[in-house]
């Protein structure tokens, strides 16, 4: 027995990190059309106009491989069970320096409600995106709402993938690995996801 | 904005809807023209477009067996607090000129078309250049001194071409009640009418739209406070409460507390 279990194949990391890629491009080339204050970073597509051709067309590849993401995990992350519910009532124990039992499946329910607003936010960005994309051919009122949707939007996810990236790297020591490598250590899977590693360990013994 | 604003005052009152000012704009901005069709009415054309910065509203109104007949002169009415320069994110795109009106530069436009969507009076358009165009008041001409064209060109004064306080308290003067006097910030373009607004397709209380307001003024700096409020929040746990380590090495008893 290694010290080792999988936590994502390479399907899935590859997947992840492509939507992480076309992510930030989003944030790189969107930031300027979100303020002037950010104006600055027009510069990084050669202008204004630059900006905006690569913030459509990386936006198709984010709406279509975010959307993939959240398909190919969306039977693990759709129901709370009552395990998800307590983790929900003490906030997952992140606010406490106590010991916090807890006893969740391959997602815990702040990652699956995590996935489950991406998911929902990736597709408002998709038709707002679009709408935007051809505001001449809808009604005003409806692009107006779009850009305040797109942008509001945009802010939420922000904000949570900043905690996404606290909570998967050093606010949880062991996790980025799972991302990175694919596997997690033992000691890491009992820890953070015991019923995922009793179903894993169970199926180690079959095969 | 500062008392020196110059200001451009539409009296409909006088207007014969000759439309010498829609050729004299045409003229003076070089603009083509366009194909039109005959719709049953004088109008022509029937809307603003890109080639067209300015054209006559003819609104026929059924007056007891008769036609009134309303003519207003449709346009950008630099606004004070204008929609289009809130939104626009390409800094010289539009841009204010120093006698109050909003101008616009195509080579810095970079054809969002975020301005069609906030402008309160639905005038902004775009061409096949993929670039905004409207009515810069002549801010090539004004600029040396000389009137807008269409002002030139109008037969009988509707257009009128001045200090804005002066235009204000000219019309006041002779009993007429001004629009736009103090709407968004004071329009650059007043009217004088001669019934309500809405006969002449004018909102009565024009307003930058209300989802383009909560989109620049409360999400923009909510969004930006949420950024860093989120950062500071996870470097705050970091250091206060900390990482979930493993092995328990969270709490200093070994991990045996339950709460």
């Amino acid at each position: 027995m290694t010290r080792y279990v999988e936590r994502f194949n390479t399907g899935e990391r590859v997947l992840h990190w492509f939507v992480t890629m076309t992510f930030f491009t989003q944030i790189l080339s969107g930031i300027g059309l979100f303020s002037r204050l950010f104006v600055g970073y027009f510069d990084l597509f050669g202008g204004g106009q630059g900006a905006i051709l690569v913030h459509k067309y990386a936006g198709v590849l984010f709406l279509a491989s975010s959307l993939l993401l959240f398909l190919n995990h969306r039977k693990e992350i759709s129901v709370l069970d009552d395990d998800d519910r307590f983790w929900l009532s003490r906030l997952g124990g992140y606010l406490s320096r106590g010991h916090f039992e807890e006893n969740n499946g391959k997602f815990n329910a702040g990652q699956k409600l995590f996935g489950m607003f991406m998911g929902a936010s990736t597709v408002f960005l998709g038709i707002t995106g679009l709408i935007i994309w051809w505001p001449l051919a809808f009604p005003r009122g409806i692009v107006q709402i779009s850009l305040l949707i797109h942008g509001l939007i945009f802010v939420l996810f922000f904000m949570l993938v900043i905690l996404h990236v606290y909570l998967a790297t050093i606010g949880n020591p062991g996790t980025l690995d799972g991302m990175i490598w694919g596997r997690v250590t033992r000691l890491w899977a009992k820890k953070h996801h015991p019923k995922w590693y009793k179903e894993r360990a169970g199926q180690e013994k079959t095969t | 904005m500062a008392e020196s604003r110059m200001g451009f005052l539409i009296d409909t009152s006088r207007c014969i809807g000759c439309r010498s000012c829609q050729v004299a704009c045409k003229q003076w901005n070089k603009l083509e023209a366009d194909k039109t069709a005959n719709k049953g009415t004088y109008e022509n054309p029937g809307d603003l477009t890109p080639n067209l910065y300015n054209r006559i509203r003819f609104i026929e109104k059924d007056d007891g067996g008769g036609v009134k007949w309303f003519f207003l002169s449709e346009r950008c009415v630099h606004c004070g607090d204008a929609g289009c320069m809130k939104v626009c994110p390409s800094p010289g795109a539009l841009y204010r000129t120093n006698e109050g009106f909003v101008a616009f530069n195509k080579e810095k436009c970079i054809a969002c078309k975020y301005c069609v969507s906030a402008c309160p009076f639905n005038v902004p358009r775009y061409g096949a250049d993929e670039k905004v165009s409207k009515c810069h008041l002549c801010s090539d001409r004004i600029g040396v001194g000389m009137a807008p064209a269409c002002a030139k060109a109008c037969p009988t004064q509707t257009l009128q071409y001045g200090p804005r306080g002066g235009l204000i308290a000219k019309s006041k003067a002779s009993k007429k009640a001004v629009y736009g006097e103090a709407d968004l910030s004071g329009l650059g373009v007043l009217y004088v009418l001669d019934d309500k607004p809405e006969t002449y397709g004018l909102p009565a209380n024009p307003a930058i739209p209300t989802s383009i307001f909560l989109w620049k003024d409360v999400v923009k700096p909510l969004g930006i406070l949420g950024f860093w409020g989120s950062v500071a929040a996870v470097l705050f746990h970091y250091v206060t409460i900390g990482p979930k380590k493993l092995e328990g090495e969270r709490s200093e008893n070994g991990g045996v507390r339950h709460d």
